[in-house]
């Protein structure tokens, strides 16, 4: 019989400490899995997030996009960068508060993004705003815009409908003016938190929105490049030294260095433990059960069975116990991460697309490795005791005991 | 709102040059600095900087360093270095006031209001509310946006530590079966010499009591001691004086009313099915 089939009768022979010791890895693993996914969760989905739509290059007043600061004279600045000979399309987008007013009660609070695109390829002024069209068409007009599904559903409208909104461009505290739009189509925003609403339009809608006091700033510029995003980078950034200019890979570095650090600590931290904890459990368990059997495995060594294949037996149950254990964490670890992932999507302005969770193939393969160094570690006492143990007097212990 | 009170100038951008030192340096109005602008940028008590509200420093005006301030940690700009002057509010506005605009029409982000009685906060904000339109009055506790991340940071902890809980327990009932089952023949002679499952199973209750104070204590020990160790890696690694760990009395008594009803429960029911067995059998070898 082989080690490993002689370890899963040991196991079966104890089937509620076997069936203990499974859970509990399986409980363990499902911990170190979420943990593994949420190290590099935020930073696969939000690289995803930048990535759709194909804009490569992201060009905006302040560190990083969205930080408050506006790019002065944007359409102009945007029509130099979409003469630069590898830039393939330009799309200027401007953000306003607006309210949608109701038949009776509160009007809605909502984001209104007006995008213009400038482009001197032919390819490029074909591309549309980052928002996917769900239902309907995008706005093409200055009186149309599309909204988010939120907005569809309090207000049941459907492509066809109008509303009337009242845009705000400059200042919060301004009188709003009430302009009626036709609603297009129902689009999906990529950056909508989860406790706001958004509408897109073109740049003209919001003007038209705004009552034409839209001013000549934007929120953000993004740019396609004809494949060299990097490059095109330096070269809007040698071209427009008051702007800064990073690909989507710089942006998530330096969101990385910034608000995505304590996801990555808080998971290193609790990797540790975790790892730890299972070590130290598998440890016990395995030496206990080991130090129960010192007379059977003393008895088989006297019967003819080698040190080596005593050491096997054991480091065969530990891997038993940490393989069903580890199976049994993918989908537990898979349920626990959707939960979890619902819990911290709780927090104000993240966008409702963003994952803290994001399952890969690389966290999966350190998932497996942390779990074969735990199934090792963990029998090394235990396989020590079995290999040096005295045969002779292990047996006289037992009979006289 | 009072002359004289100090907001954060947030809008304003890289421009932050130490100027000569002269003579008429005492005249200049005085800004304070957070202590990592004046480390990253080395200014004193007495230095003078230019400041502007844009990178091309237009309108750039001359302040003197009048103290170097610790900012109020700020759990929602974790991760961000504080390079933040805070300048007396007419300075500020005298230098964002766009072109055309006189004096005393800006605009300022919020006024804080110190009242007489805090528990009118309610009453007053809906009073503002109803008597100045456009503007929103709440009370401080409902205005501080920046603690709602924190409370789902709470929920997220707790599911992880309810799921290390649930981790423990069953490695806890697997390890307590098997002592119990090394202490089977003991048992057996027990209940073999007359003493009753209950009169065990107490005894069983007290020693697994024992254990899970003395394993709960030992756990708090070590808690304490990380405590200290755990901030200060953190707060080296975010510069910030915020508190990441605090072992209060009310987190002790929480682990501590988990862990010893959960080791004792442990051993309770580990014991009972090797009890439910006959003396003879249990101590039959």
């Amino acid at each position: 019989m082989t080690a490993l089939g002689f370890a899963w009768r040991s196991l079966v022979r104890q089937p509620a400490r076997a069936a203990l010791g499974v859970l509990g890895v399986a409980a363990v693993g499902a911990l170190l899995l979420d943990m593994l996914m949420l190290s590099r969760g935020l930073i696969v989905s939000m690289q995803d997030l930048l990535d759709r739509g194909g804009w490569d290059v992201r060009v905006s007043a302040g560190d990083l996009p969205g930080s408050g600061l506006r790019v002065p004279h944007a359409l102009e600045t945007a029509e130099a960068i979409s003469t630069l000979p590898s830039v393939q399309a330009v799309l200027v987008i401007r953000s306003a508060s607006a309210q949608i007013d109701r038949a009776s009660g509160l009007p809605l609070r909502t984001a209104f993004q007006g995008v213009a695109t400038r482009s001197t390829d032919p390819e490029g002024a074909r591309l549309r705003a980052p928002w996917t069209i769900l239902r309907g068409r995008d706005a093409d007009a200055s009186d149309e815009l599309v909204i988010d599904e939120r907005i569809a559903s309090e207000f049941m409208l459907e492509p066809g409908s109008t509303i009337t909104l009242r845009a705000s461009c400059v200042a919060d505290l301004e009188a709003l003016p009430a302009t009626r739009l036709t609603v297009v189509g129902v689009a999906e925003f990529p950056f909508q938190t989860t406790n706001e609403s958004t509408a897109g339009g073109t740049l003209d809608a919001l003007k038209t929105a705004c009552g034409g006091n839209v001013g000549h700033d934007a929120d953000l510029i993004l740019v396609r490049s004809k494949g060299d995003a990097d490059g095109t980078a330096a070269a809007i950034r040698a071209q427009h030294p008051d702007v800064r200019a990073a690909t989507n890979t710089e942006v998530v570095g330096r969101l990385q260095q910034t608000g995505f650090t304590y996801f990555r600590q808080i998971s290193s931290v609790l990797t540790t433990v975790t790892v730890s904890f299972a070590v130290l459990l598998i440890a016990v368990l395995l030496t206990v059960s080991v130090n129960q059997r010192l007379g059977e495995v003393a008895a088989l060594r006297a019967l003819g069975f080698s040190r080596l294949r005593v050491v096997k037996d054991v480091l065969s149950e530990s891997a038993l116990i940490v393989g069903i254990g580890g199976l049994l964490s993918l989908p537990l670890g898979l349920l626990l991460a959707a939960g979890l992932d619902r819990i911290l999507k709780g927090m104000p302005g993240i966008p409702v697309a963003l994952h803290f969770f994001v399952f890969e193939t690389g966290a999966l393969a350190v998932h497996l490795a942390l779990l074969v160094a735990t199934a090792i570690i963990a029998a090394l006492y235990p396989m020590r005791i079995v290999s040096t143990l005295p045969i002779a007097a292990t047996l006289r212990d037992e009979v006289i005991g | 709102m009072k002359r004289g009170t100090v907001i954060r100038l947030i809008a304003l951008i890289g421009w932050l040059l130490p100027a000569t030192a002269g003579a008429q340096d005492t005249q200049l109005p005085t800004v304070l600095v957070s202590r990592q602008l004046a480390e990253s940028e080395r200014l004193t008590v007495g230095s003078v900087v230019r400041l502007a509200t844009d990178a091309s420093g237009t309108r750039s005006q001359e302040f003197r360093v009048g103290g170097i301030y610790e900012p109020t940690p700020d759990p929602s700009r974790l991760g961000q270095v504080p390079r933040a002057v805070r300048l007396h509010l007419p300075d500020l506005l005298d230098m964002t006031r766009p072109v055309g605009i006189p004096a005393g029409a800006e605009y300022i982000s919020s006024v804080n209001v110190a009242l007489v009685n805090p528990d009118d906060a309610h009453q007053f904000a809906r009073d503002v509310d109803a008597r100045l339109p456009g503007v929103v009055a709440l009370p401080s506790g409902e205005a501080a946006g920046s603690a709602g991340p924190f409370r789902v940071l709470e929920r997220f902890h707790l599911a992880i530590a309810i799921v290390t809980i649930v981790a423990a327990t069953v490695f806890l009932l697997a390890l307590t079966i098997m002592l119990v089952d090394e202490r089977r023949e003991t048992v057996g002679v027990l209940r073999l010499i007359g003493l009753p499952v209950r009169r065990i199973l107490a005894q069983i209750l007290l020693e697994g009591l024992m254990v899970a104070g003395v394993g709960a204590i030992f756990g708090l020990v070590l808690a304490v001691l990380s405590e200290q160790l755990i901030n200060q890696f953190f707060q080296w690694r975010y510069d910030t004086a915020l508190v990441f760990v605090r072992v209060t009395r009310d987190v002790a008594l929480t682990c501590v009313t988990i862990a010893v009803p959960l080791g004792a429960s442990a051993t309770v029911v580990a014991s009972w099915a090797l009890l439910r067995r006959g003396g003879l059998r249990l101590a039959r070898r």
